[in-house]
């Protein structure tokens, strides 16, 4: 069976950026096949030359990426996607303005052909905290925040006082912050290390970076969560050996806060754990 | 050309300059004219008809608040708590318990093919019953080996037997919003959220929408629309895929087919800018018993669903607000391109801050664009008060009121959801008759059964099925309220100058009642035995079980 594809949902609320980031996405694939699930593609900034296809709720790109909008139901876009004859390394929903993106990332565990990713949302600097101040609105942001795996912190250039700003994203969620503007933050972070479990390009940007680790023992699973939960750790993926159950794979998968452990089948004598982490200089603490 | 003039006991024609009749003239499937047979003899050559002659006629009933899935559900046995009649005309009983709901799904189980395929019920209503919820245990008891999913009557919620969940791999890691677990972390069998519902059903290979909106279903909506005197619906929410639209259109060009239907787009499914165009083209497909011509709009949840935006203080019992389906800009920007186009919009309102964010909407909409006679219509607007009624009228707008609501859930939203003073004045049928404010009442059908009379009976007693008066001061009298449901609602649908009421020119669209509404006691208005309806002056009798 071929390994399941990521499922990522990008939330937040309206004009926070969502479409920004989808846009630097597709002119940036770094080679793998995303699938874009958004409301309306009237937003989405694709340029003429890179479209294949254009089929009325579906767009195809040349560089293997597709487009879709989401329609009435995305459980039906979802499965109508993987029930096509296409492949893709990656999906990526964009959650409406209003959604909580937390049960939308609840597909991810609806196929076996699929895997939760993350829930990233993105949050407009300039006015977020007017905005969950608001009457009306407020809990459906603070909902959002809460659901994120991973937050960017969107238009930081127009904060005010971005002092404070941190202070409020602390109090209101747990997730990991990566802050830029227009959405300039390392895609890697984003959509994940590369499926074929090797080390993630070096990120442009040179405040992040990778660590590849590989071992033979058996490790002691609080110990490693406690590395994973370390705030510096943004992303994390691997196959390890625990101590509490060393005849099974364990596979690990970290978005910011998340960490799911699921079951992967029984060792071979042979292979080792391998670990893959993604994070925030300077460096980890050693395994 | 052939006249023919029916003699009824009285005919309540909703035509104020001539209130009732005692005969009604139909030419070509209009009305020629109501009045005595004296009256109606300068038209020429005519046949009478006395088969009406101890009948009483009122205009047919127009609901304005429907959904055609309450064709579809009647393929599959109802296991609800209070009586209700199918399209067959055949009464299926109330199950006041959970034991005899086990009970008829276990007779009914052994009723089918030996062949494991999944056994489906819906309208299952535990709110009275006392005692613990339904559990896997209990519907393993149905069967253990074929699936067997029952889906609660407000469609949001689904409990299912073990071989659903082996099927659908749920157990106690699975980790999805909306699977109930109980104090031990084991799932329950109740299924809330949409993604545990579907893994449900994806696991049992049960497609619920598809079964839901073939063209029998619509055919069976509109024959349980028929017994209940209807002559006009709406199916109010639909992405109006191609493979409905076709089935609408079949069913609509049979001469056999008792309604009008009004389907509404929905809006939000797809951009405006695909939505409009769509929406224009499939007008053109229009023809005497299919409309294509309302925007719907759903704003936030429902108020028993605890999912209602509601204002401050929120929900009586400290449930947190609700979920926005739209949001607040969202919306703003979507009434304003459905207006644009020339649109009608009913927006879905059930909490009062829906219903304020709605009513906003609308206000920008028409500074940036008037438009006379828009009739934007809030569609429930349970929670309005006197102040959001006084805005509808000065915006314009109209209101079709859940007045169903106050019989069903009446006491859970006096106890629970909205507490006394809220619950008194839900569904302010009253206060919108005061104010001037042009309303419908509805039954939102498959939520509650469809019948005008019943939702007419509710909104002049306001009972809820405990007994209780919810809130004496918005009842209103017999008459207003046999408007609602006619004319009020063809206004709240632009049919008004068609339909609605007897009188000259309009179509000859009836209901025919075994007795008279306005004479009867109140409190016996849903009682009052419907006999069949007549649409274009064609007879459409009511089975009788």
């Amino acid at each position: 069976m071929t390994a399941p594809i990521p499922f990522t949902v990008i939330g937040g609320f309206l004009g926070a950026g969502k479409t920004t980031l989808l846009n630097q996405l597709l002119a940036d694939t770094a080679g793998r096949r995303f699938a874009v699930l958004v409301n309306d593609f009237g937003a989405l900034d694709i340029d003429g030359k890179l479209i294949a296809k254009h089929g009325g709720d579906t767009i195809a790109l040349a560089n293997g990426c597709v487009c879709c909008t989401i329609g009435d139901s995305l459980v039906e876009t979802v499965l109508k996607l993987l029930d096509g004859p296409q492949r893709f390394d990656h999906i990526v929903v964009e959650a409406s303005g209003v959604a909580d993106p937390g049960r939308i990332a609840d597909l991810g565990v609806l196929d076996e052909r699929l895997v939760r990713d993350g829930v990233v949302v993105v949050v407009d600097a300039a006015n977020v905290r007017e905005r969950a101040a608001d009457r009306r609105v407020g809990d459906t942001v603070l909902r959002q925040l809460q659901a994120a795996d991973l937050i960017v912190l969107n238009k930081v250039d127009l904060a005010e006082d971005l002092a404070v700003l941190r202070c409020f994203l602390s109090t209101h969620a747990t997730a990991p912050v990566l802050e830029g503007s227009h959405c300039a933050v390392p895609s890697d972070l984003l959509f994940g290390l590369d499926r074929r479990g090797a080390s993630g390009k070096p990120s442009p940007a040179n405040s992040f970076r990778s660590w590849s680790y590989s071992w033979p023992e058996p490790v002691d699973r609080a110990a490693l969560l406690d590395v994973l939960q370390d705030a510096t750790v943004l992303r994390g993926k691997g196959i390890v050996r625990f101590r509490d159950s060393p005849d099974r794979r364990s596979v690990v998968h970290q978005v910011g806060k998340r960490v799911d452990i699921t079951d992967g089948g029984p060792w071979s004598d042979t292979d080792e754990s391998q670990l893959v982490l993604l994070g925030v200089r300077p460096v980890l603490g050693s395994l | 050309m052939s006249t023919i003039v029916y003699a009824a006991r009285r005919i309540v024609t909703m035509n104020p300059s001539q209130p009732f009749a005692t005969h009604v003239a139909v030419r070509d499937g209009r009305i020629l004219g109501a009045g005595s047979l004296d009256s109606l003899k300068g038209w020429g050559k005519f046949e009478t008809d006395e088969r009406f002659a101890d009948k009483v006629i009122l205009p047919g009933f127009v609901e304005g608040h429907s959904h055609a899935y309450e064709g579809g559900v009647w393929k599959f046995p109802y296991v609800g708590y209070f009586d209700r009649t199918s399209p067959e005309g055949k009464r299926s009983p109330g199950l006041k318990t959970l034991e005899e709901v086990v009970a008829a799904l276990a007779a009914y189980e052994k009723t089918l093919p030996r062949d494991g395929s999944t056994l489906f019920a819906w309208g299952f209503d535990p709110i009275y019953f006392t005692g613990r919820r339904m559990e896997l245990a209990d519907l393993d008891k149905v069967s253990t080996e074929r699936p067997v999913l029952v889906l609660h009557s407000n469609f949001h919620v689904l409990n299912a037997n073990t071989p659903v969940f082996a099927k659908a791999n749920i157990t106690r890691h699975t980790n999805v919003h909306g699977i109930v677990k109980d104090a031990r972390g084991e799932p329950t069998g109740e299924l809330q959220e949409n993604t545990a519902k579907f893994l449900a059903y994806r696991a049992t290979g049960f497609d619920l929408a598809g079964v839901l909106s073939d063209e029998e279903a619509t055919w069976r909506f509109a024959r349980v629309a028929q017994l209940a005197g209807v002559t006009t619906a709406t199916d109010l929410h639909n992405p109006l895929p191609d493979s409905t639209v076709e089935g609408y259109l079949k069913a609509s060009a049979s001469a056999d087919f008792p309604i009008r239907l009004l389907p509404a787009f929905a809006g939000a499914s797809v951009p405006t800018a695909q939505a409009i165009p769509r929406l224009k083209e499939l007008m053109r497909k229009n023809n005497d018993k299919l409309r294509f011509q309302l925007v719907k709009l759903v704003t936030d949840g429902s108020i028993q669903g605890l999912s209602a935006r509601m204002r401050w203080p929120g929900y009586y019992d400290g449930t947190p607000n609700g979920v926005w389906n739209v949001g607040p800009d969202e919306l703003d920007r979507m009434v304003l391109d459905y207006h644009r186009a020339g649109f009608q919009v009913h927006i879905h309102t059930n909490g009062d801050e829906a219903s304020e964010v709605a009513i906003e909407a609308v206000e920008k909409a028409l500074a940036t664009a008037p438009r006379w006679d828009h009739r934007h219509t809030l569609q429930h607007a349970q929670m309005a008060d006197a102040g959001q009624f006084r805005r509808l009228k000065a915006l314009g707008m109209c209101a079709n009121l859940f007045a169903n609501h106050l019989f069903y859930w009446g006491d859970i939203h006096y106890a629970k959801t909205l507490g006394p003073e809220r619950a008194e004045r839900m569904d302010a049928c009253g206060t919108a008759l005061s104010l001037g404010v042009p309303f419908a009442v509805h039954c939102d059908a498959p939520v509650t059964p469809i019948g005008p009379l019943f939702s007419a009976w509710c909104a002049v007693n306001r009972l809820t099925a405990s007994g209780r008066t919810l809130g004496e001061a918005e009842k209103i009298p017999v008459a207003d309220a046999l408007r609602a449901i006619t004319l009020g609602a063809a206004y709240t649908l632009k049919l008004d100058e068609e339909l609605g009421s007897i009188d000259v020119g309009k179509r000859a669209d009836f209901a025919i009642l075994d007795d008279d509404p306005l004479t009867v006691a109140p409190e016996k208005l849903k009682d009052v035995g419907v006999w069949g309806t007549v649409l274009g002056g064609k007879i459409f009798e009511a089975p009788r079980s």
